[in-house]
C-alpha cells in the first residue's frame, strides 16, 4: 500500500516522463509527434497492399479488417520492445538518485497508451469512411482497452526488470514478436486457423485480445463477456505477477547497471 | 524515538566483484559452475543514529565507504543485512543533474529534475523563481542545456537540489561546483537550511567545509565506524593518522 502512495506522491515525476516518452522521441525530427500517426499509417498501407492484391484473400473491405487488429497490435508490439529498455537506459539516474522505479516500466506502458488511443483516430475514420460504421458494440471497447493496458503493465514490469540482469532479453524479444504477430489474428481471420491448432494459438492472450478488437469493431458484435471477465482477471494475475519480480529485482538495479 | 532522523543497525553491505560480468546469456551460460566472483565487504556492521536537525560530516579516506553509506540511507542501494530507518523526506545530492534532458531548455529541465525529487507541479511552480535566481542563469535559462557551459550545468543542478524542501539532505562532496563566488554561496545557503533546523549527512575531503558547517563527525575506516563524535577533536585525530 505504502507503494502506491508514493507513486503517487512522485505523481509529477510520472507525468513529466510519460511526456518526455512521449515528445522527447520525436523531438528531433522534422515531422514531430506526426511520426506516430504516419509509422502505423505506413505499415497499414504496406500490409493493405500486399495481403489482397498479392496474396489474394476475399475478405470485405481487408483494409478496415486489418486496421482494427493492426493498430493494437502496435500498441502491443511497442510498449513490449520499449519496456525491455526502460530501466537499462534509465541507469544513469537510478545510480543516482531514488525514486520508485516502478515509475519507469509504467511511464512506457501509458505513453504507449497515450499514442495508441490517438491512433484510435484513424481506425474512427476508416470505420466511417469505408461504410462499416460504429455499432452499439463499441460500448464494450473501453473494457477491452484498459485489459490490454493492465497486460500490458504487466508484461513491462517483467520484462523492464529482467532485461537488467540478462540483456539478451531485449533482442530476443524482437524476435519473439515477430512470431507473436503471426501467431494473433491480425492479417487473417480467427477462423482460418486449422482446429487442432487453435489451442496452441489461444494460450497467446493477444490472439484474444485481437480476436476482441475485430469483432467489436468490424463484425460490430459483442463478445462473450464471461470469456472476457476471465481473460480480464488473467491479465490482472498477470500484472500482480509482473509487479512481484519487479519488486524483488529492483533493490539491485543500481549494483547491476 | 521521534527526534530520530536516520537509525542505522547492524547494517552490513557487500558488493559482489566480477572479474568480468556476464550480462548476456551466453557468458552466463559459459560460466556456469565456475563460482568467480569475489566479494567485497564495503560496509560492516555500521551503528550509526542521526537526530533531527543534526549536521553530520562523514569523513574517511577514499574506498572506506562513505558514499556506499548515503547510497544507502538514500535507497538506491539497499543493505545485505541489518536495517536503515529514515524518517521524513530525503533529498540526495550525490550527483547532480539527474534527468537533465540536453534538448529542453533550462526551465523545463527544472521541472524534470525537480520531479524526480517528488515534488509536485505546485511545489515546483513556487521554487521556480528562486531556483533561477539562485543559479544565476538569466536569459540563459531558456536556451537548451546542451549549449550550457559546464560550470553553467553544475550551478543549474545544484540550485535545484538545494530548493527541494527535504527534511534531510544527503550531500556527496559536490561543493567543487563553479567558481569560488558560487561555491561560496552554497556553502552560505547550507548553513542557512541548517539553521532552519534541516538533517544533513555531508561527505567530503575538505576540512574547511566540515569544520564550517558540521557539529558532528563520523570517521570511518575500512568500512567500520572509527569514531564519532564533536569534529574537532574527530578532525585532530583524523589529521594525526591520515594526514
Amino acid at each position: 500500500m505504502n507503494k502506491f502512495k508514493e507513486i503517487y506522491n512522485y505523481r509529477e515525476f510520472l507525468k513529466t516522463s510519460i511526456r518526455k516518452e512521449f515528445r522527447g522521441k520525436y523531438k528531433k525530427s522534422f515531422l514531430g509527434v506526426l511520426w506516430s500517426f504516419l509509422n502505423p499509417l505506413f505499415q497499414l498501407l504496406v500490409y493493405a497492399l500486399v495481403f489482397p492484391f498479392i496474396l489474394r484473400n476475399d475478405i470485405d473491405n481487408y483494409t478496415v479488417f486489418l486496421i482494427v487488429a493492426l493498430m493494437p497490435w502496435t500498441f502491443f508490439n511497442m510498449t513490449v520492445i520499449q519496456s525491455a529498455a526502460s530501466v537499462v537506459t534509465n541507469g544513469g539516474i537510478i545510480k543516482k538518485v531514488y525514486f520508485p522505479r516502478e515509475i519507469l516500466p509504467i511511464s512506457t506502458a501509458t505513453s504507449n497508451l497515450l499514442n495508441f488511443l490517438i491512433t484510435g483516430i484513424i481506425v474512427i475514420v476508416a470505420l466511417l469512411v469505408s461504410g462499416v460504421g460504429i455499432g452499439p458494440s463499441i460500448v464494450v471497447l473501453p473494457i477491452i482497452v484498459i485489459m490490454q493496458y493492465i497486460l500490458l503493465l504487466g508484461l513491462s514490469f517483467i520484462f523492464s526488470s529482467i532485461t537488467v540482469y540478462v540483456r539478451d532479453v531485449e533482442y530476443l524479444l524482437n524476435v519473439f514478436m515477430m512470431l507473436m504477430f503471426y501467431m494473433s489474428p491480425i492479417v487473417y481471420s480467427a477462423d482460418m486457423i486449422p482446429a487442432k491448432f487453435l489451442p496452441i494459438f489461444k494460450l497467446n492472450p493477444m490472439f484474444h485480445i485481437i480476436k476482441y478488437y475485430r469483432d467489436i469493431l468490424y463484425y460490430q458484435q459483442i463478445p462473450n463477456m464471461a470469456s472476457v471477465m476471465l481473460l480480464f482477471l488473467a491479465c490482472l494475475l498477470i500484472l500482480v505477477v509482473g509487479y512481484l519480480i519487479f519488486n524483488r529485482l529492483e533493490k539491485r538495479f543500481a549494483e547491476e547497471l | 524515538m521521534k527526534d530520530v532522523a536516520i537509525e542505522i543497525k547492524n547494517m552490513s553491505k557487500s558488493f559482489n566483484i566480477y572479474a568480468d560480468k556476464a550480462n548476456t546469456l551466453k557468458e552466463r551460460i559459459i560460466r556456469l559452475g565456475k563460482g568467480k566472483k569475489e566479494v567485497h565487504h564495503v560496509l560492516n556492521n555500521i551503528n550509526l543514529t542521526i537526530k533531527k536537525g543534526e549536521t553530520v560530516a562523514l569523513i574517511g579516506v577514499n574506498g572506506s565507504g562513505k558514499s556506499t553509506l548515503l547510497k544507502l540511507i538514500t535507497k538506491i542501494i539497499y543493505p545485505n543485512k541489518g536495517s536503515i530507518k529514515v524518517r521524513g523526506k530525503t533529498s540526495s545530492l550525490l550527483e547532480l543533474g539527474a534527468g537533465f534532458h540536453p534538448d529542453f531548455s533550462g526551465r523545463e529541465n527544472i521541472y524534470f529534475n525537480a520531479s524526480i525529487f517528488g515534488l509536485t507541479k505546485k511545489e515546483i511552480y513556487k521554487r521556480l523563481d528562486d531556483i533561477i535566481a539562485f543559479s544565476e542563469l538569466g536569459e540563459y535559462i531558456d536556451a537548451p542545456i546542451r549549449t550550457y557551459s559546464s560550470g553553467m550545468y553544475m550551478r543549474l543542478a545544484f540550485s535545484v537540489a538545494i530548493n527541494v524542501d527535504a527534511d534531510t539532505i544527503l550531500i556527496d562532496e559536490i561543493l567543487a561546483v563553479g567558481d569560488q563566488h558560487f561555491q561560496e554561496k552554497c556553502m552560505n545557503k547550507m548553513k542557512e537550511l541548517k539553521e532552519q533546523g534541516k538533517t544533513m549527512v555531508f561527505v567530503s575531503h575538505s576540512k574547511d567545509a566540515v569544520e564550517f558547517l558540521c557539529d558532528r563527525a563520523v570517521w570511518l575506516h575500512e568500512g567500520s565506524i572509527r569514531m564519532d563524535g564533536k569534529t574537532k577533536e574527530v578532525l585532530k585525530e583524523y589529521t594525526k593518522v591520515c594526514g
